[in-house]
């Protein structure tokens, strides 16, 4: 596979070539649920193995991939090379060599892989060696997503995750060594007990280590995890609203000045460096998806799989038995337009409003304009006329502001939208 | 089957405070007789309602008449007359007790006589009903019938020597019940060869054949194809239909003294076929209705609007609906500056009130904003007028007003004697009179208070419960108007008067209730972009005051592509929340906002 760097391309290059979600899928993620704890802030579909360093021997990992195997196998191609893998997780960096490589070449197997795709997996500090990274370097992974979250350790204790700031640096240092050609670090802002000065100190140390990208999320209190059970939202020792909202603030002048595009709500890209896979969500189009929890979109409708590891070995039993088919309908083409602005909003470049106006009728685009006229008004939403930089009319929401105020923008448009067109 | 002997007929109802088994009973009754098969049984068969099945408790009255051979070898009609067990319905209760020579009162051995209880047997013995007084959930371990006996003696004066022990969950007593339904309850008077004279004490509306009435012929005979008057309404109609109710309907060729029954002459509401009016013929009218005729009178009042005012229509053409089935709804257009446009309405009282609400919402599909209930306040202007206000925000200004005039209830309270001090701080806390305390035996009290109306309409019900925890019954009935120290209390959202939230309260509750409604209204009314203050104001004098922070952000961190169902899910449903709330200037208001005065904590009102 070629090593070129991601499409310079941004959003709408490939969005012309984008056919409706009924088309087929350039794109897949693979659910790696193994993870040494859960963190206290999670929610996903996490099996945990503890802190064994040889994780990838457990029966339960070599099981595992057995099955994501059969379920790639199982599934009905379209023939068109995947553009875009993104190993997410869970840990996938609990994984051995010869299991990524397995379950690429699977997938290669199956779906044929394109040159020059892009090939991500999200990884964790300490949970992996110089000599693994360079497998998983030579197995094709060319995009890192690493799993910072923070540089301070008591923050990183508070959090529940199992590395240490130390852990950060040494991790940086093999991705460097194993030239990997696309790095991305995860930070969270509204942790508890963070200041806005130590915030800002984050993010400056983050900028020091060049990475190509940031996903900056700000924290949500999931239902169910151990975070939601201590804190309160807004409340000590969570940093209130207001504070939060500037710490969004600061992440987005602290990282445009240090020249990161802010390409999506929580996400920033060096020019050239969005995430090409995660770009297929917000535009809507379908994707593969396989492993426990994990959600595919395919022939116009989502599926997700059961979140608990028998289940899901049942739920795959069911469907290989079945052919690879999967009970489900296309919804409504009302709910396809909330979940293509719902998405789509949540990009810079917001969405095309000519195709629009082509995929669902002036009438319909009349109405989402005058629903979004207040917020216009506001300076929350941008309506931009072509001129020759940008030849196309897009819709968008305006950055910082409109886009911390994107729910209630959406909710807006969804009450209004929400009865039949 | 209508050919019974008058002295072969008994006409019974049922005495119960709620959940102390009526309704499990009345099916007993029915299955024992035979009236209803096993196997078309279900429990509450009387209860036609949904929202009496869920709830437990009667609301429309129903009858049914049972064929029963006693022991004696002869056969006897038995009639049970269901009586609804809410204070809000005593009027019903009084018009089925007054087609009655008889009553079974049905006491919770375990618990023992409740206000409501009392109530409805010094009803029935104004009409001279014979009592049989039935213990009933005997075989409960917790049952005391020695107790219980002794307290309806001590409390009633009724001989107890002869009471029987039932359970009617388990078939216990059930044929000793029936025994002296036909031993001890006298036959009707025979007055067959009199003028028709016909006691409506129940009516529900038919889409297909308009009101039906249940009846008891009280003299004379009535038959189809006879042309009555109503003698209240002084509406005359042809009877397309005569029948008994066994319990479903049965069509007969007459009825006569003594006989319960229906009839159906597309009579267009049940308005025109009011309960406790008289049914005569019109060739040969009787002279003197039966006696006991009162008007439905509404006692609580709110104002009624849909969320979407594009359904005001809707909500006129449903009120309209179930006003031909509930002749004591009263309702008139409303326009609030802050509501646009809807209905003032007028209910028996809370339940009635709540239940007409349930019933818009469920069987007519409407969303709707109810304001706080109200009394009917009396106004006396300075140029000597009285008014008579049903909404707070037509309460003429103070300097136009020579005084205000509230209506009062008496109340009674029956309660285990542990909780006497806290019912007597909610009474007190509620500007209640006390006027006396018996005790009933030993453990069990009964407390008497005069209230203001006003004060027991919000929430009463609820805290006397939760204060005794669930032990003590209360019965209630007008006293007439007194004057009071009263203030009009206007809540202002955002610096705009709301009227649905205005409110009449005692000048000496002001304050605590200003504070306690404007914290409430900030708890209830969601953040918005800007700081939004929320004022409580006599007149242009702000009492309390608070302020719903701006927000801050709104915004999910993250989207991807398993989670993009679950977050489409929240986003709907903090759009259908919007959708739920009216707009108040910029200020999304919910729902409840406009009920907070029910939730305020009960120091401060």
């Amino acid at each position: 596979m070629d090593d070129r760097n991601p499409l310079s391309q941004t959003a709408f290059s490939d969005f012309h070539l984008a056919v409706n979600a009924a088309s087929a899928p350039r794109a897949a993620y693979l659910h790696i649920p193994f993870c040494r704890r859960r963190c206290f802030y999670c929610d996903f579909p996490v099996s945990v193995v503890g802190d064994r360093r040889n994780g990838s021997n457990s029966n339960a990992i070599v099981k595992y991939v057995d099955r994501l195997c059969q379920e790639i196998a199982a599934t009905p191609t379209f023939n068109i090379p995947l553009q875009t893998i993104f190993f997410g997780g869970g840990t996938p960096s609990l994984l051995s060599v010869a299991q990524l490589d397995r379950l690429l070449q699977t997938l290669n197997h199956r779906f044929g892989i394109a040159a020059g795709a892009e090939i991500s997996m999200e990884i964790d500090p300490g949970t992996f060696d110089l000599a693994q990274i360079q497998g998983y370097r030579t197995a094709g992974v060319n995009r890192v997503s690493l799993g910072v979250q923070s540089f301070a350790d008591d923050l990183l204790k508070a959090c529940g995750r199992s590395h240490s700031v130390a852990d950060i640096y040494e991790a940086i240092d093999l991705l460097h060594r194993a030239e990997i050609p696309n790095i991305s670090l995860d930070l969270i802002s509204g942790l508890p007990h963070l200041t806005l000065d130590c915030w800002q100190a984050t993010l400056d140390t983050a900028i020091a280590l060049q990475p190509h990208h940031l996903s900056v999320y700000d924290l949500t209190l999931e239902t169910g995890t151990a975070f939601d059970r201590y804190y309160q939202a807004g409340e000590h020792p969570l940093p209130t609203d207001e504070t939060t909202a500037a710490m969004y603030r600061l992440a987005q002048q602290t990282l445009t000045t240090a020249g990161y595009q802010h390409y999506e709500i929580s996400n920033y890209a060096q020019p050239g460096y969005p995430c090409r896979h995660n770009l297929t969500y917000w535009e809507n189009r379908p994707y593969y998806g396989f492993g426990m929890g994990a959600t595919s979109y395919t022939h116009g409708y989502r599926v997700t799989r059961p979140r608990k590891t028998w289940e899901y070995y049942e739920w795959l039993e069911e469907y290989i038995a079945a052919g690879g088919k999967q009970p489900g309908s296309p919804p409504p083409p009302n709910e396809v337009l909330l979940e293509t602005l719902m998405l789509g909003l949540r990009l810079a470049e917001g969405l095309d409003r000519d195709r629009l106006v082509r995929d669902w009728g002036t009438a319909t685009v009349d109405r989402i304009d005058r629903c979004l006229q207040p917020y216009a008004q506001q300076g929350w939403v941008e309506i931009a006329t072509p001129h020759p930089d940008s030849p196309r009319r897009s819709v968008r929401l305006s950055d910082p502001e409109g886009f911390l105020f994107s729910n209630t923008i959406l909710a807006a448009l969804f009450e209004d939208l929400a009865v039949n067109l | 089957m209508t050919d019974a002997p008058v002295s072969r007929i008994r006409n019974f109802s049922i005495i119960a405070h709620i959940d102390h088994g009526k309704s499990t009973l009345a099916d007993r009754l029915l299955q024992y007789t035979g009236t209803v098969e096993a196997r078309q049984m279900k429990e509450q068969f009387l209860d036609n309602m949904d929202l009496e099945r869920e709830r437990g408790i009667t609301i429309k009255l129903q009858a049914a008449r049972m064929n029963y051979k006693a022991r004696d070898g002869k056969d006897y009609v038995l009639n049970l007359i269901d009586t609804p067990g809410h204070v809000d319905f005593s009027y019903e209760v009084s018009r089925s007790l007054a087609a009655c020579e008889g009553a079974l009162l049905v006491v919770d051995a375990s618990q023992g006589v409740e206000a409501q209880t009392l109530a409805n047997v010094y009803l029935a013995l104004e009409h001279n009903l014979e009592i049989i007084p039935v213990l009933n959930k005997i075989d409960l371990p917790g049952a005391e019938p020695d107790r219980v006996k002794q307290e309806i003696e001590d409390l009633i004066g009724l001989d107890c020597s002869g009471a029987i022990e039932a359970s009617a969950k388990e078939g216990i007593g059930i044929p000793e019940i029936l025994e002296s339904i036909v031993h001890l309850i006298p036959p009707p008077r025979d007055t067959v060869t009199e003028p028709l004279r016909a006691l409506i004490f129940d009516s529900y509306y038919d889409a297909y054949r308009g009101a039906i009435a249940y009846f008891r012929v009280m003299d004379g005979t009535v038959k189809k194809g006879d042309r009555v008057r109503l003698m209240a309404s002084g509406k005359e109609y042809e009877l397309d239909e005569v029948g008994v109710l066994s319990p479903t309907q049965k069509q007969v060729g007459d009825l006569h003294a003594g006989e319960v029954g229906y009839l159906s002459a597309a009579i267009k509401a049940v308005a025109d076929a009011r309960v406790g009016d008289t049914i005569t013929l019109a060739s040969t009218p009787a002279a003197e209705p039966l006696p006991g005729y009162t008007e439905a009178k509404p006692m609580v009042f709110c104002g009624l609007f849909p969320t979407d005012a594009d359904r005001f229509e809707d909500l006129r053409e449903a009120l309209e609906k179930l006003k031909l089935n509930d002749s004591a709804l009263n309702y008139e257009p409303e326009t609030s500056s802050a509501m646009g446009f809807g209905f003032r309405c007028g209910f028996l009282g809370l339940l009635h009130m709540e239940i007409v609400q349930e019933r818009l919402e469920r069987e007519y599909d409407l969303d709707l904003i109810t304001t706080a209930p109200s009394v009917v306040y009396r106004v006396t202007t300075i140029k000597g007028e009285v008014l008579n206000i049903d909404n707070p925000s037509h309460l003429p200004a103070p300097n136009e007003r020579e005084k205000i005039e509230e209506p009062y209830i008496q109340m009674e309270m029956i309660t285990p004697e542990t909780y006497v001090g806290t019912l007597m701080e909610l009474c007190q806390s509620r500007r209640g009179e006390f006027k006396d305390m018996k005790y009933l035996t030993p453990t069990r009290t009964t407390l008497i208070y005069e209230l203001p109306l006003a004060e027991v309409v919000t929430d009463f019900f609820n805290q006397m419960k939760s204060r005794s925890r669930g032990y003590a019954s209360m019965e209630y009935h007008p006293i007439g108007y007194r004057e009071n120290a009263l203030v009009l209390l206007d809540i202002l959202v955002n610096n705009e008067p709301v009227d649905a939230l205005a409110t009449i309260v005692h000048r000496d509750k002001a304050y605590p209730v200003g504070r306690a409604l404007v914290s409430k209204l900030k708890e209830l009314i969601p953040r918005h972009q800007f700081k939004v203050p929320i004022q409580a104001a006599i007149g242009s004098r702000v009492i309390a005051s608070e302020q719903i922070p701006a927000i801050r952000k709104d915004v999910l961190a993250k989207c991807y592509g398993g989670d993009i169902s679950r977050k489409k899910k929240l986003l709907q449903k903090q759009a259908k929340g919007k959708k739920r709330m009216k707009a108040i200037g910029t200020v999304d208001v919910p729902q409840e906002a406009f009920m907070a005065m029910l939730q305020l904590d009960q120091g401060a009102s």
